[in-house]
């Protein structure tokens, strides 16, 4: 039977719109494929948004920062133990004007907010310009175009032991850092020459001349001081021998005549003292240079500069401030004759304090090095708590048993070596290395000290570096003690 | 004062935008044609309230008359065009014209903010552009060989893309040589090769039943993705190559192309970064390290990344308000990162309200090339929207560092003579297959009641007839 031409318009239709729809399929597809793939954007932007735009515009380079300064009056710095450092006061023409209360004790740390900035106003800038004070009080503030005040940031750094370093230091010369090694945190940064953050406008203008430039009081030398490390560096050098000799080092024995040739290099003692008959603990308690420089003549150089890059030199350090990276020029290619003077921390190598720290800090905590910090919260205006910043691991610069050995025999030199005569009557046990670098030909050099308080359970990790201590006699390791008793009240 | 004001305006434009958002949704649901017209009424009332806030704000917070000026005369060109569109072609979608004036609108704004002369450039040129293109769904209604033309559409398209290698015509910019200076104006022969490109391959594809054909079609595509990769315009030859895929496996129902097509694709990227990362990709391995992280590099590759991601972090899901942060110093943030000023400024919400209304563009594109039954401009209507959605994809996911960026432009909304011109043609063609497709709908409409009628009308007169035919349809 035959259609009639309208059934078969329908019929044909029907068909038309079934192929439209099986046709369409491929499109379907894309869409959901596209679609399911600006949907994984959106949930990336809100990932950045909940989990990383805190950290990314916290960023030092982020200029936006300082266009918050139009509508938040800059939060206060205070140390872990209550003391405003840095404050704001905001006239009624809105000008907002820092102050820093205890003027040139604590420039390093503060740094300063103008010129670029520096210390903790540069690091901790972007806390220090956000607000969570109350919604109501804010948002009324903000109609009425007023300055809200910003949370403040509550630092590591204690007042107590920051007032003696400082007053430790007097007048000379150089820098204090102390680190707790279990955490990481920085309890006391002194660097001098120092400058006063209340004068700064003034300090700037005199850093133009060249009596300035030369005095380099904005320099911090505890985190920028770049000095040949001396004596503390035997710690690097004994590593590494323990390491190419790892069941026999103990055994080790060497006979010193206060002098000797090595590599056709001449190396003598401290003060030509001949230690005689000395094992490879006494060797560092008596700070042997002739022991060290016959270590280091027989060491293998490629994994000399392995273990020392292992401790960070010529790396980037774990730290959020400014700071030089510490160099160590040996490698395979170095000439013999370089060696004994490297092997004693003479050569070229050079450290800053900050980094003298961090490896003691590691010795001091099984060989795992706690990322130093200095900002230990953030709170709102009325003290309560926004942010709080958590010890982080960095990672192990050595075997634990390494540390331990290290810290046996960093022990023996505040028992009975080279800083016995600073901690024998002190009434907690110390280990530590002691260093003076020479860095002219008149007898001119720098004191060291590297260490740290109660071996068993490390509690405070002290290095001190004095400038030109022949001028001064201020050695660092009278500052290290009247730090270390600070810190156990006395 | 001003501050409540503009502060208060702050939160209502981020408001009407999520409002805006959820109508574009909702309209795609609207099945009858009077709630799709209610629906476009309210549209244009949200767009018209963020379009005053913001130049309200920016008025208030910058005092100059020139503002307002200028605000006035968009409002007026919008409502006329919106207007006159709509009583010429009776069966436009409002949709469609709504979301061209939003987006354009919403580029005025930024650059405004960003530019002011910038902001009046784009407005003239899309002006021209709006009355230009208002003619395409006329043409196309009236012109029905625009199918036959195949092979012609490539060698035009090849030839317009080549153009660039012509010494004191073309240039380069941006580490990409694929930009023309004609009298004073910079253009980029891509943008309006891409509407080639589609016409080529959907007419090709229209007719090609045998392997040969296919093949043919494959190979003046490749050489198209070609001379792209030689520009050095890696974002572009993306966007063809997606779109090329797409329309293969449509024209072939054939899920081995779009499998094989994203297989060929992954491997020919990995393949060009071993062999050329340090002579014609140099710039791209830039590009590549600076999405892994931006901040290793901030004063080189990494520049325009950290900048972004500052700028859209700083302005927070609320945002700064308009003229109240520094959108400006992010580069090119009139063009390829004008998304992350818009981030910083009108917020994060805002802006993701923004990628939605872009993800309902493209599926009113898509629900308009389903609707087509015409296979010629099925393709064409699906490349357009595979061309638009890839395009915004490359532009947000790289701004946003969820992709490497490739340097393309955000249609409608960032600064550009030539994208902007290139995307309102597309958006009046999609429209034209719209009116087109629609027209036939409603003529197959009518047809069919006239059927049923006459059949229902032979029933009632016949008694019991149809059930008899019906039985006998199906026996044959």
């Amino acid at each position: 039977m035959q259609l009639t031409p309208e059934e078969d318009f329908l019929a044909k239709d029907r068909e038309r719109a079934k192929n439209n729809k099986r046709k369409n399929v491929p499109i379907v597809v894309i869409t959901y494929l596209m679609t399911a793939v600006f949907m994984a954007m959106i949930g990336y932007v809100i990932y950045f948004m909940q989990f990383e735009a805190e950290r990314t515009i916290a960023n030092s380079r982020n200029v936006r920062q300082d266009s918050f300064a139009d509508k938040v009056e800059r939060g206060d710095i205070i140390t872990s133990d209550g003391e405003v450092i840095a404050t704001s006061t905001t006239d009624e023409n809105g000008v907002t004007k820092r102050s820093y209360p205890h003027g040139n004790m604590f420039a390093h740390v503060t740094g300063y907010d103008a010129h670029g900035k520096a210390g903790l106003e540069l690091s901790g800038n972007f806390y220090m310009l956000r607000t969570h004070i109350q919604v109501f009080e804010r948002v009324m503030k903000e109609l009425a175009d007023e300055k809200n005040r910003g949370d403040n940031i509550v630092t590591t750094v204690r007042y107590d032991l920051q007032a003696r370093a400082y007053n430790a230091l007097g007048d000379a010369r150089g820098a204090v850092i102390a680190i707790e090694p279990s955490t990481g945190k920085i309890l006391c940064m002194v660097s001098k020459p120092d400058f006063d953050p209340n004068e700064i406008d003034a300090v700037w203008d005199y850093m133009q001349t060249e009596e300035g430039a030369e005095s380099s009081i904005l320099l911090n030398r505890a985190t920028q001081g770049y000095y040949a490390p001396g004596s503390t560096f035997k710690v690097v050098t004994l590593l590494e021998y323990m390491r190419e000799h790892p069941n026999d080092y103990e055994n080790y024995n060497y006979y010193c005549e206060s002098d000797g040739t090595f590599n056709d290099v001449y190396i003598h003692c401290y003060g030509d003292t001949a230690h005689g008959e000395e094992s490879l603990k006494d060797s560092l308690a008596y700070s042997c240079n002739a022991s060290f420089a016959n270590i280091g003549v027989g060491l293998n150089k490629s994994s000399y500069r392995k273990t020392a890059e292992e401790l960070l030199f010529n790396k980037e350090l774990p730290f959020d401030g400014t700071y030089v990276k510490s160099s160590f020029t040996i490698d395979e290619n170095s000439a013999d004759y370089e060696i004994p003077q490297t092997a004693i921390g003479q050569g070229d190598t050079k450290m800053t304090p900050l980094h003298g720290a961090m490896i003691t800090s590691a010795i001091a905590n099984g060989g795992v090095l706690m990322k130093p910090y200095m900002i230990e919260r953030v709170e709102n205006d009325d003290g309560a708590k926004i942010k709080e910043f958590k010890p982080k691991t960095y990672g192990a610069l050595m075997e634990s048993n390494e540390a331990k050995v290290l810290t046996e025999y960093m022990k023996s030199v505040a028992d009975y070596g080279t800083a016995a005569w600073y901690f024998s009557d002190a009434s907690y046990d110390v280990a530590a290395k002691t260093g003076t670098a020479e860095y002219d030909d008149e007898g001119h050099s720098n004191s060291w000290f590297i260490g740290f308080s109660n071996p068993d359970h490390p509690d405070l990790v002290v290095c001190v570096l004095t400038e030109d201590v022949e001028r001064t006699g201020l050695t660092s390791s009278s500052v290290a003690r009247q730090l270390f008793d600070a810190y156990y009240g006395y | 004062m001003i501050n409540i004001i503009c502060e208060i305006s702050k939160y209502l434009i981020i408001l009407f935008m999520i409002l805006y958002t959820v109508k574009c949704f909702s309209s795609l649901l609207s099945t009858t044609e009077k709630e799709r017209k209610v629906k476009a009424t309210k549209q244009i009332i949200y767009v018209f309230m963020i379009h005053f806030l913001c130049y309200l704000t920016m008025f208030l917070r910058l005092g100059e008359v020139r503002i307002i000026v200028f605000y006035g005369i968009q409002i007026f060109v919008a409502i006329l065009y919106m207007v006159i569109f709509q009583s010429i072609y009776r069966n436009a979608s409002a949709l469609l014209t709504n979301n061209t004036a939003f987006m354009l609108l919403i580029g005025y704004i930024m650059l405004t903010r960003l530019d002011f002369s910038l902001a009046v450039k784009q407005f003239l040129f899309a002006t021209v552009g709006l009355i230009l293109t208002s003619f395409v769904p006329y043409i196309m209604q009236n012109w029905k060989n625009l199918r036959v033309f195949g092979k012609r559409y490539g060698l035009l398209g090849l030839i317009g893309l080549m153009t660039v290698f012509i010494p004191g015509l073309g240039f380069e910019n941006y580490g990409s040589r694929n930009w023309i200076r004609i009298g004073g104006f910079s253009l980029q022969p891509m943008e309006f090769v891409k509407i080639l490109f589609v016409f080529f391959v959907a007419s090709m594809l229209c007719k090609a039943s045998t392997f040969g054909e296919l093949l043919a079609n494959a190979i003046i595509s490749a050489a198209f993705m070609g001379v792209l990769v030689l520009e050095k315009d890696l974002g572009a030859a993306v966007i063809f190559y997606i779109t090329y895929v797409c329309l293969v496996y449509l024209a072939t129902s054939r899920p081995i192309f779009l499998v094989g097509g994203i297989g060929i694709g992954v491997g020919a990227v990995y393949a060009a970064y071993l062999l050329f990362k340090d002579s014609l990709f140099a710039h791209v391995m830039v590009r590549v390290s600076a999405w892994r992280n931006p901040f290793a590099d901030i004063d080189g590759g990494g520049y325009q990344l950290s900048q972004s991601l500052f700028a859209i972090g700083t302005g927070g899901y609320l945002g700064s308000g308009l003229t109240q942060g520094s959108a400006d110093i992010i580069p090119v943030s009139e063009s390829d990162f004008i998304f992350s000023a818009i981030c910083e400024e009108l917020g994060v919400i805002f802006g993701l309200a923004l990628i939605l209304v872009i993800v309902s563009i493209f599926i009113s594109f898509v629900n308009v090339a389903m609707q087509c039954r015409d296979p010629f401009y099925k393709y064409v209507a699906f490349g357009f929207s595979v061309i638009f959605i890839t395009q915004s994809l490359l532009n947000l996911g790289g701004v946003t560092k969820f992709i490497p960026s490739t340097g393309v432009t955000l249609p409608l909304i960032s600064y550009g003579v030539s994208s902007v011109l290139s995307t309102l043609i597309i958006f009046s063609i999609i429209q034209g297959v719209y009116v087109i497709s629609t027209n036939e709908a409603i003529k197959n409409e009518k047809d069919k009641e006239r059927a049923k009628a006459i059949l229902e009308r032979a029933a009632y007169a016949g008694g019991g007839l149809p059930g008899q035919r019906q039985g006998t349809r199906e026996e044959q």
